[in-house]
């Protein structure tokens, strides 16, 4: 927007920008709106998380050394609360994809399923998280 | 937690909005300044605030002017049910220049869509005792604003006519009506409804970003009105107009739109229909 030109009265056939209504900045953030963003920014963590199992097998394929490094640093309380999120944030990216599989089936659009297929994906989400800790957990033991 | 109806209002609100800075990303000519007050008679009783979205493209000091937000206080003893009602109370009763764009008010026109409580509506169909305590009303989210509530709809018209929303034949044109089964008539339930208030393109993020090119939920939901019509015999056309990796395939499936809509239609399930019918073709 050329917005230096606000002030000058407008010309003769020379429109006066105008100003374009808020709308990030005032409009409601909804179940559809939130997920939508949501699926976004886990599809970016994961990204991240992928560079992040690269350097892990790297390590693991550079000799022991390196791989105590990697390991320590995982099983530090950063790494474990990094690998915990990474966990959710597949999950969510995971249960979430399969949302869009549905739809691009053109099935589950009414705004109830809309809802309520939102709300599985959350819930999915956690128990399979719980589900992935605890069972890593059960293992370990 | 479930809503059934784009009708139904959210009854827990967690956020009211998202959480970035009020001038986020936003343009100097278009950022927002606190207005004045204008109270309420002296003898109302029952008292609503609202606060509204005021633009003058053409003040009478003839200097820069930007968007402000003006808080009215209505005597909602005086006045009727709906928000329209409250904002024509204003423009007779308090400040006559509030501009706004209304017709039927009874929801068929689709003149006075808005954003009210940062959702869109129609006016003329949002009870006032449904809005929150002191309820904000913008022109529609992300249009440009012609003065006040009145959004320019040129652009999101323009993107309307790319569709070509007409019925389009091959056959010599019949003695009297082009006739249709009551199984594809029905096919057309659902869209055939649509005002073209564009409170859907309004509210849909990936038009926020990419409205230039992306169509918008409005739009594309009338090129599957046209695309499921059984007398039309233009699809192939229709679709290589729509092959776009902007003016359909910026739909992420947020799903905004199918949210909001005041005639509870459902753009986002005929956005789908297009995209599977896109690659139905391909085979």
């Amino acid at each position: 927007m050329g917005d230096k030109n606000l002030g000058a009265a407008a010309k003769p056939g020379q429109h006066r920008p105008r100003p374009r209504s808020p709308n990030m900045q005032i409009y409601r953030p909804q179940l559809t709106s939130v997920l939508s963003v949501v699926n976004r920014i886990t599809g970016v963590i994961l990204s991240a998380g992928a560079v992040v199992l690269v350097v892990w097998l790297v390590a693991a394929a550079s000799g022991p050394q390196a791989y105590a490094v990697i390991q320590d640093a995982m099983a530090s309380w950063i790494g474990q609360v990094m690998l915990l999120a990474c966990t959710f944030a597949f999950f969510l990216h995971l249960c979430g994809g399969i949302r869009h599989l549905v739809w691009d089936t053109v099935h589950g659009f009414e705004l109830h399923a809309i809802y309520a297929s939102g709300w599985w994906v959350v819930a999915a989400s956690l128990v399979l998280t719980a589900l992935a800790w605890g069972g890593r957990a059960w293992l370990g033991s | 937690m479930i809503i059934r109806s784009s009708e139904e209002l959210p009854r827990t609100t967690l956020l009211k909005r998202f959480p970035v800075a009020r001038d986020f990303g936003v343009p100097e000519a278009s950022r927002i300044s606190r207005g004045r007050t204008w109270p309420a008679p002296p003898d109302a009783v029952r008292i609503k605030s609202f606060q509204v979205y005021r633009y003058d493209p053409d003040p009478s000091d003839g200097l820069a002017s930007t968007p402000r937000l003006d808080t009215f206080e209505v005597d909602l003893d005086d006045c009727g049910p709906m928000a329209l009602d409250a904002l024509l109370w204003i423009k007779n009763k308090v400040d006559s220049t509030l501009t706004l764009r209304r017709s039927c008010r009874e929801g068929v026109c689709g003149s006075c869509a808005m954003t009210m409580d940062g959702t869109n509506w129609l006016a003329c169909t949002r009870f006032i005792s449904d809005l929150s305590a002191s309820p904000t009303i913008y022109p529609l989210a992300s249009f440009p604003v012609i003065k006040d509530l009145v959004s320019d709809t040129t652009h999101a018209f323009a993107q309307y006519a790319v569709i070509q929303p007409w019925l389009k034949t091959r056959t010599a044109p019949p003695v009297r009506e082009r006739l249709q089964s009551h199984e594809a008539r029905a096919e057309l339930d659902g869209y055939y409804e649509c005002i073209l208030c564009f409170c859907c393109t309004s509210g849909c993020p990936s038009h926020w970003w990419n409205g230039d090119r992306f169509l918008g939920p409005a739009v594309l939901l009338q090129a599957w009105r046209w695309l499921a019509d059984s007398r039309d015999d233009a699809r192939d056309e229709r679709l290589d107009a729509l092959e776009d990796p902007f003016r359909l395939y910026r739909c992420h499936t947020i799903l905004n739109c199918t949210r909001t809509c005041p005639k509870q239609l459902n753009p986002g399930k005929a956005i789908a229909e297009i995209k599977k019918m896109m690659m139905e073709r391909h085979g």
